[in-house]
């Protein structure tokens, strides 16, 4: 297209031609069609659209709790009360009342289906067109492009979404806006948008260690003075935010015990380790080790809460000690516009977040690894078609889909699950079953590959044993969860070594961030999300840097920027310290 | 930006495009909804072709479940009458009311489809199984569509190899393989038209290098695929007789005649011989060539006789606005109304019967034919060919709209040629996809078509418009030039009236109803969905819904009438 003279219709192209998929996906069924009477997530969606606009807002959190009672925090309800009201205004019949239970209208699906786009078109697109703008300022347009179609039509997030239903690219989308804000050195805004994205879907939670330590390493990186006011400035707005969200179920609204109705809903502890089949760390040493049966439920809460705790500690740990180590001194201060260089660690410590959120909480679904692939493909956007980082991501979102694919067969969304995950991989110029490198991530890639490709073919051909129903399922579960779990670790890896390449370096560290912070983002962003291997090349580094370098390497994440990470630090004099 | 931004920028532009000239077809393998990858790796298949056939090929499996029309129930009893009857009763059954009545090799190509179909299903081809459409055979019949329209693929495909501006014909080759009226008709609406126009191309590219035997062989064969390739029969005879049987200088050449008509005999033997020789032509011939329907399709097909109708429509209001002592024909007041199928009857202007389309026809198709004799080349034979389905889409009995695909595939041919045959395509194209979208009038479909379309008509048009622009050098040249741009920009305008005239009748309907009705509206879920399906629909006023069908019908007629006039003009004046 850049060829053919078309450089500016890429984008609204891309844009045009990602809408258009989603809608084709919608085509298809969605979760709970005709399977009365407690239909699946779908009507759980109408539902709450449905109560909505007919209660007042004191009984959305306790009207027919049994009946898919609203368990999203108030934007989510907000969101709905909107839709509702439109849709009502459309056709009444498709919101009314206990009446309109299980409603299977064309008709109603049409604008169920239309609500999720209209807010994705909102929110989700422009969130990824301002990352790409954002995080990638110093690329060519071409990559731009490139990693705003590796977002735009990431599979996992399609499918459930569009096909499965549900409105996750909202949640996700303020995160990204989130993100955005910070990139450009907006941590009140940045912060207000994460409040949002918290207040759309409680799972937003799985960021919040990582966005947390980002802003507080920022204040520690801003030096005592600044740093303590920008501190208060994220406390007041955060809170106030929040207030306004739930300002129904505050006083004087409501008295105080109100607000234990949302509360309770949002955080429900009453439920199992986890449901169905999930690629994570309890349901896959399930297999072996049956924890329901060991410990109670008390036990198992508070041993999930440890491991997960332990589990994001490394992530939030980095942003902390990359703020401290980073810190300006009191007579460079610095403008507040611009971010902090602990920056680039961010992406890594999202994942690390949301991943052992994802492996070690309690009471995890399995389109939960929706939250974890959000920065997996952030990552992925940045990197280059041959370097490890780029098949470690690629290799992730892969497993993502084929982890959910019990749960797309279930919605009768096979053919879509095939179409837009073989689409997308072609899109980016991924070749899953290529070894070229002769790295661990590729020869582990194919032999994931070839097993989910085994295992779709004996699914085709034998119906599992009556004994074990649920063996396609857990053979799933135990292909995808070690895949995870390595990323996990990988995220650590990553992680330790941006902060290694930050400061690890002694004296050296100050005059060089001195002289970084006073860049434009332009120049200095990480513009690399995988922004390590610029830092830590050998090429230019003596002493210790040479032994992070050689890691890297070794590690196989350096051979992305081989090229131009060397040309950027050494022009921009940054690199020589190192 | 810095220079060492601009620099790194450069670097890293390469480096992609270096790992993207790489790219291999191995990773086509993951996915099974890739067929014959084998046999298609030593086919000289560039990346970027792969990619989009690759991309196209997952769009059209998304597309699995969206509405189908008749025609797949109509294809699906097909299956079933060949599989499970023998060939002498294939045009007798009546079981159905969807008979078969394409020529016999379409029944074989059924045939054969209907093998693995009975292993995938057994129901499918059960003959009283009628309007079965269970997931098996949805994805079964549209898996045949994706697979067969691979005749289309690899025929533009050869299109490109030794085209004189190779990467213009790769547009008009992507264009053609990726075309909105295959979408809608076969993807969507279900037709097997990519297959079918797939032995056309061949059969052009076999006159394009030289090799004319094959041409004619490959045309008769698709002649007994569907019969409504006739319409571009004249030109295939004028051209193959005056170029391949006749020197240059005019004198027969009895060898290349003979041989010629042994093929075409042939293929009309292999075809129609088992029904001669079992005494069933005529039974044949009355399936193909049904004589019982009126001068309109349900909805106008945008031809010359829908301005006509139109116009009648308009002089019979103002007729009897102004109580004009004229003569009405009384059954024409109550005509096409509605517009379902039937005689259109007008009620001012005098009637026209089938004689008077076919001796037109005639006519303008021996004015072509004429400039063809005299210039028998490949592009004159092209613009020939497409001038003669185009004349027999403006002026025929009963065309359906789909028939616009005959003038378009040709025509894409011709849009590389020079700037006024691209400003010809682009009008046609426009219209004539247009006038395709009523074909699907759920809703999410509708979305479906409008974007898909537009996304295509952006990236054929504009590339190909960057390097074919030509200024308007006349002053007649600038107005019509404008007078085209203004026409083309009431698309959108009108997408957004034909929208919108269903939505606000069905509201106004609906309150209507509900003081009528009283409250029983909100309780009750069978209630009329807010659009109601224009061809089948029941409820509503009727002038509502067929108030959109014509107002598509007769802004595209306008288009198509000026395109076939300008073409026509091109090619009589300039070549």
């Amino acid at each position: 297209m850049h060829r053919q003279g078309m450089r500016e219709w890429v984008v609204p192209c891309f844009v045009v031609a990602s809408v258009w998929v989603r809608w084709c996906i919608g085509l298809g069924s969605y979760s709970g069609q005709s399977t009365p009477p407690m239909f699946g997530d779908y009507e759980a969606q109408r539902h709450w659209m449905e109560l909505t606009i007919h209660l007042p807002t004191r009984q959305w959190y306790t009207y027919d709790l049994q009946y898919w009672g609203l368990d999203y925090p108030p934007l989510t309800a907000y969101v709905s009360w909107l839709c509702g009201i439109v849709g009502a205004w459309i056709n009444p019949a498709w919101f009314a009342l206990d009446k309109s239970r299980g409603i299977e209208t064309s008709g109603s699906k049409l604008y169920m289906r239309s609500t999720v786009l209209a807010f994705d078109v909102l929110v989700y697109i422009p969130a990824v067109i301002l990352f790409t703008r954002a995080w990638h300022s110093n690329r060519s347009l071409r990559s731009q492009n490139l990693a705003l179609i590796t977002l735009l039509l990431q599979p996992a997030l399609l499918l459930i979404d569009f096909g499965h239903f549900q409105y996750n690219s909202v949640m996700l989308g303020f995160t990204l806006l989130a993100l955005n804000c910070f990139a450009k050195g907006r941590d009140l805004l940045g912060a207000f948008f994460f409040v949002l994205s918290l207040g759309f879907k409680q799972m937003a939670l799985y960021y919040a260690p990582a966005i947390g330590s980002y802003l507080v390493g920022k204040c520690i990186y801003l030096g005592r003075q600044d740093g303590l006011r920008l501190f208060i400035r994220l406390a007041v707005v955060t809170s106030l935010s929040f207030v306004v969200l739930f300002l129904p179920w505050l006083p004087p609204f409501a008295p105080l015990s109100a607000i234990l109705d949302p509360i309770t809903r949002i955080f429900p502890f009453n439920r199992g380790l986890f449901e169905d089949k999930v690629a994570n760390f309890w349901c896959a040493s399930n297999v072996i080790f049956k924890w329901r049966t060991w410990l109670s439920r008390g036990a198992l809460v508070r041993l999930s809460t440890v491991l997960t705790a332990l589990g994001f500690l490394p992530g939030a740990a980095t942003l902390i000690l990359g703020g401290v180590k980073t810190q300006v001194q009191p007579e460079e201060r610095t403008k507040g516009g611009s971010p902090a260089p602990i920056l680039r660690l961010l992406p890594y410590a999202l994942l690390t977040s949301s991943m052992s959120f994802f492996l070690f909480s309690f009471q995890v679904h399995e389109k939960t690894i929706l939250l974890p692939l959000l920065p997996v493909t952030l990552l992925l956007s940045g990197a280059s078609p041959d370097s490890g980082p780029f098949a470690w991501c690629a290799l992730v979102n892969n497993v993502a889909v084929f982890s959910m694919w019990p749960l797309l067969k279930k919605d009768g969304l096979g053919i879509q699950y095939i179409a837009t995950t073989v689409m997308w991989n072609r899109f980016i110029g991924y070749k899953p079953f290529q070894i070229r490198d002769r790295t661990f991530v590729q020869f582990l890639s194919v032999a994931v590959y070839a097993s989910f490709l085994f295992l779709h073919f004996l699914e085709m051909i034998l119906t599992p044993p009556v004994r074990y129903p649920d063996l396609f399922p857990v053979l799933n579960v135990l292909v995808s969860t070690p895949v995870f779990v390595l990323i996990w670790l990988w995220s650590i890896k990553c992680g330790l070594q941006v902060l290694w390449a930050l400061g690890g370096l002694g004296s050296g560290a100050s005059s060089r961030h001195r002289r970084n912070s006073t860049l434009s983002p332009i120049t200095e962003q990480p513009g690399n999300v995988d922004g390590l291997p610029e830092d830590s090349r050998p090429v230019q580094m003596g002493g210790i840097g040479r032994d992070s370098g050689r890691r890297t390497t070794s590690f196989s994440v350096g051979q992305a920027h081989h090229r131009h990470p060397s040309k950027e630090s050494a022009s921009s004099g940054v690199g020589q310290n190192l | 930006m810095s220079s060492p931004t601009l620099l790194r920028s450069r670097f890293h532009d390469h480096g992609e495009k270096r790992t993207e000239d790489i790219t291999e077809e191995d990773n086509v393998a993951e996915s099974k909804a890739e067929p014959k990858t084998s046999t298609w790796l030593n086919m000289d298949v560039s990346v970027a072709e792969w990619d989009i056939f690759i991309l196209s090929t997952c769009l059209k499996l998304l597309l699995f479940p969206a509405y189908h029309s008749t025609d797949f129930e109509v294809h699906r009893n097909w299956l079933a009458i060949t599989h499970s009857l023998p060939l002498s009763k294939w045009y007798y059954d009546t079981t159905s009311k969807w008979t078969l009545d394409y020529p016999p090799f379409f029944a074989y190509f059924e045939k054969v489809l209907s093998i693995p179909a009975y292993f995938i299903d057994k129901r499918i081809v059960d003959l009283n199984n009628l309007d079965y459409d269970a997931w098996s055979v949805v994805a079964y019949q549209r898996t045949t569509v994706i697979l067969t329209e691979l005749v289309l693929g690899a025929a533009v495909l050869r299109f490109i190899r030794g085209a004189r501006d190779p990467a213009l014909q790769r547009i008009i080759s992507a264009s053609l393989f990726l075309h909105p009226g295959f979408l809608i008709v076969d993807h969507i609406h279900f037709q097997y038209n990519g297959f079918m126009f797939g032995i056309l191309l061949w059969s052009i590219y076999m006159a394009r290098q030289g090799d004319k035997l094959s041409s004619g062989f490959l045309f008769a064969v698709l002649l007994n695929f569907k019969h409504i390739y006739m319409y571009l029969a004249p030109a295939y005879f004028i051209y193959l007789l005056r170029s391949f049987c006749m020197s240059p200088q005019g004198e027969v050449l009895p060898r290349n005649f003979l041989s010629l008509a042994n093929i075409v005999i042939a293929v009309f033997v292999v075809s129609v011989g088992p029904f001669i020789l079992m005494g069933q032509l005529p039974q044949l011939l009355s399936r193909l060539f049904p004589f019982t329907r009126g001068l309109n399709h349900a909805y106008w097909a945008p031809n010359a006789w829908a301005l006509v109708t139109a116009a009648d429509r308009v002089l019979l209001q103002i007729v009897k606005r102004i109580g004009l002592n004229v003569s009405l024909n009384a059954s024409g007041i109550t005509s096409t109304s509605r517009g379902l199928v039937g005689d259109t009857v007008f009620a001012v202007l005098p009637n026209i019967k089938p004689i008077h389309t076919f001796a037109i026809t005639l006519l303008f198709q021996t004015i072509f034919l004429i400039k063809l004799w005299r210039t028998p080349t490949y592009k004159s034979f092209l613009a020939g060919l497409t001038l003669c389905g185009y004349t027999s889409f403006m002026f025929g009995w009963h065309v359906h709209e789909k028939a616009i695909l005959l003038v378009l595939v040709p025509l894409s041919l011709l849009a590389c040629e020079s700037y006024p045959y691209f400003r010809t395509f682009t009008i046609a194209s426009v219209a004539g996809v247009f006038s395709l979208f009523p074909l699907l009038f759920t809703p999410p479909e509708i979305f479906v078509e409008v974007i898909y379309s537009t996304l295509w008509a952006t990236l054929v048009f504009v590339p190909l418009n960057r390097r074919m622009y030509e200024f308007p050098r006349s002053l007649p040249g600038v107005i019509v030039d404008l007078l085209e741009k203004v026409y083309l920009a009431g698309f959108p305008i009108l997408q957004i009236v034909v929208t919108a005239i269903p939505i606000l009748g069905s509201r106004t309907s609906r309150s209507q109803q509900a003081a009528v009705a009283g409250t029983c509206v909100a309780g009750n879920f069978s209630c009329p969905e807010p659009y109601p399906a224009p061809l089948n629909g029941s409820s509503g006023s009727s002038s509502l819904d067929f108030l959109p069908l014509m107002l598509t019908s007769v802004y595209c007629a306008v288009g198509l009438v000026w395109a076939f006039l300008r073409l026509s003009w091109i090619y009589l004046k300039h070549d």
